[in-house]
């Protein structure tokens, strides 16, 4: 199994605000990996630092085996590295067309037209709300055009910081679905943190549980969801850090 | 009753507004930075076309495009040498808005400098200064209004082809709504906001260029001319281009003919104090409208307006 990304004794934060210890995380290709854990453990300020977004105190990030620690975010998007924050993840005052033909930023013309047609295929749902701002799609239809703007990436590596949230229970669903779909048909490598630990787990392959920024738990999603004190694990307790 | 020469005179006050509010506009949006130097941007293409005039003997308005060049490297030096290392390093606004005070003075102070070495070599003053002798007419009209007509309707033309039909207008566009959003999608947001400061500053000295058509520069220009910037820019919304297009028309439009209607009532004297116009604009946008003409929801007011009646 190929290794995409390996994030080796990594210690990150905001400024000051030290919250990532010492995290050492593998990540395989074509797989889906979860990050779980309690609120505050560390999990979207993860994604945020393999992107380049909190400040890397120490450690090493490398993808496909090339150092990328301190490649500035716009450089790690022609990487093939996408991030899908959990607010604020499309342009609301951009069209759905223009949001869409801005994630294709670093490809070319042709390109990003064709990105755009198999993205479209991924979420027909979008095909008859191009000409409308995206400020104005629902919740739903939002999240499925931030998650086909990272398909006109070209991505190899996606990461999803909490898909599901503030989502109804069948929109929730259809994301778990079209994840899978991205996975399955484009051969995506996807990192996720997600609310909805179960459901993430039962569609991943590896999983890490983070507690006070450190990683305890580290294997097979399988393991974790069949694990006797799972439950507990999840709200952060019995587990010494 | 209105003079012709009073609407065309507001008419032409409007226009160069329109220029100098809108560089404004897109250097708030791109990088938060209220900018209290771009009147002395504007100087910098009226200095421009006076030295082309006297060292050349050109009509100051084939120094437009020099002008905008010149106005565009002044907006980007100021960017990139004061306050993207003060953004870098976490500046608040208050400390970006003294930093371009400073700005500003110091350009007042170059200015000065700058005016006293043409002066010496051209062996004419040029601390004040006027072009309106070497202005003419086109179609009965006064060049200067036809010109500025122009360069707004040019202006606006290409920028919104600029904003709407190219990549990298979609990408400022973008940069300018969510800048960490903006870099995630693999737009270099630091380009945006760099074309943003040479544009500001070139659109700022296209109108300086065409200022001293109206009225005489003098040392303290880009300082009195900025209250009427800013309320143009605050009139109309600071958060959008098109704010700064209609805030610039009725600041321009308001200032001059409210003025002018006010001299006629109580005297001459009052035309000194035509800034105050403009000062009571922005206060009144403040209390009213804090984000501008433009952020008015009309048709819930209209909705209000149909359900009271």
């Amino acid at each position: 199994m190929e290794e995409v990304l390996k994030v080796e004794n990594v210690n990150a934060g905001y400024g000051k605000l030290h919250i990532l210890f010492d995290v050492n995380a593998k990540i395989y290709d074509n797989q889906i990996t979860t990050i779980v854990g309690p609120n505050g453990s560390g999990k979207s300020t993860f994604l945020k630092t393999i992107f380049g977004l909190s400040t890397i105190y120490s450690g090493k990030i490398t993808y496909y085996g090339k150092e990328v620690t301190n490649t500035p975010p716009h450089e790690k998007t022609k990487l093939g590295i996408a991030y899908l924050p959990q607010t604020d993840n499309v342009f609301v005052n951009l069209s759905v067309e223009e949001n869409l033909r801005i994630a294709g930023y670093t490809l070319s013309n042709e390109e990003t037209n064709e990105r755009i047609k198999i993205a479209l295929k991924v979420f027909p749902e979008l095909k008859k709300h191009l000409k409308r701002k995206a400020g104005h799609l629902s919740g739903g239809e939002r999240q499925f055009l931030a998650i086909a703007t990272a398909l006109v990436r070209k991505s190899k590596l996606l990461m999803l910081d909490e898909p599901t949230a503030q989502l109804s229970p069948k929109f929730a669903e259809t994301i778990f679905s079209k994840i899978i779909e991205l996975k399955k048909e484009f051969g995506l490598t996807i990192l996720l943190v997600e609310q909805n630990i179960k459901r993430a787990l039962e569609i991943s392959d590896r999983a890490y549980m983070l507690i006070g920024g450190k990683v305890v738990y580290e294997g097979s999603s399988e393991d974790l969801l069949s694990h006797e004190k799972f439950e507990k694990y999840c709200l952060g307790i019995g587990v010494e850090v | 009753m209105l003079g012709m020469d009073v609407l065309t005179g507001a008419l032409i006050y409007s226009n160069l507004l329109v220029l100098l509010a809108v560089g404004l506009t897109l250097a708030y949006i791109t990088t938060a930075v209220p900018n209290f130097a771009q009147g002395s941007f504007a100087v910098v293409g009226s200095y421009t076309a006076l030295t082309v005039y006297r060292l050349f003997h050109l009509h100051p308005y084939v120094s437009l495009p020099l002008a905008f060049f010149a106005g565009g490297l002044v907006g980007l030096a100021s960017y990139m040498l004061v306050l993207k290392p003060l953004i870098k390093r976490g500046a608040n606004i208050v400390t970006l808005m003294i930093a371009t005070l400073a700005l500003d003075l110091i350009l007042l102070g170059l200015r000065g400098i700058y005016a006293g070495y043409l002066g010496k070599i051209t062996g004419s003053p040029c601390e004040m200064f006027m072009f309106t002798y070497l202005d003419f007419q086109i179609l009965g009209l006064p060049a200067i209004l036809v010109v500025s007509t122009l360069v707004i309707v040019i202006t606006f033309s290409v920028l919104f082809t600029l904003l709407y039909k190219t990549k990298f207008g979609v990408a400022l566009r973008a940069s300018m709504e969510n800048p960490d959003l903006a870099e995630i999608m693999g737009v270099n947001v630091e380009y945006t906001r760099m074309f943003a400061w040479f544009l500001s500053g070139a659109l700022a000295a296209m109108a300086g260029c065409l200022l001293p058509f109206k009225q005489e520069i003098v040392p303290s220009t880009a300082e009195i001319i900025i209250v009427s910037i800013f309320a143009a820019s605050i009139v109309g919304g600071l958060n959008n281009i098109y704010g700064a297009l209609i805030g610039g028309y009725i600041v321009g439009l308001s200032e001059s003919l409210v003025t002018y209607w006010l001299s006629t009532v109580i005297g001459a004297g009052v035309l000194v104090y035509g800034k105050v116009i403009a000062l009571t604009m922005i206060i009144v946008t403040l209390l009213v409208a804090p984000q501008g003409i433009i952020s008015i929801e009309w048709r819930k007011i209209k909705k209000i307006k149909r359900w009271c009646s």
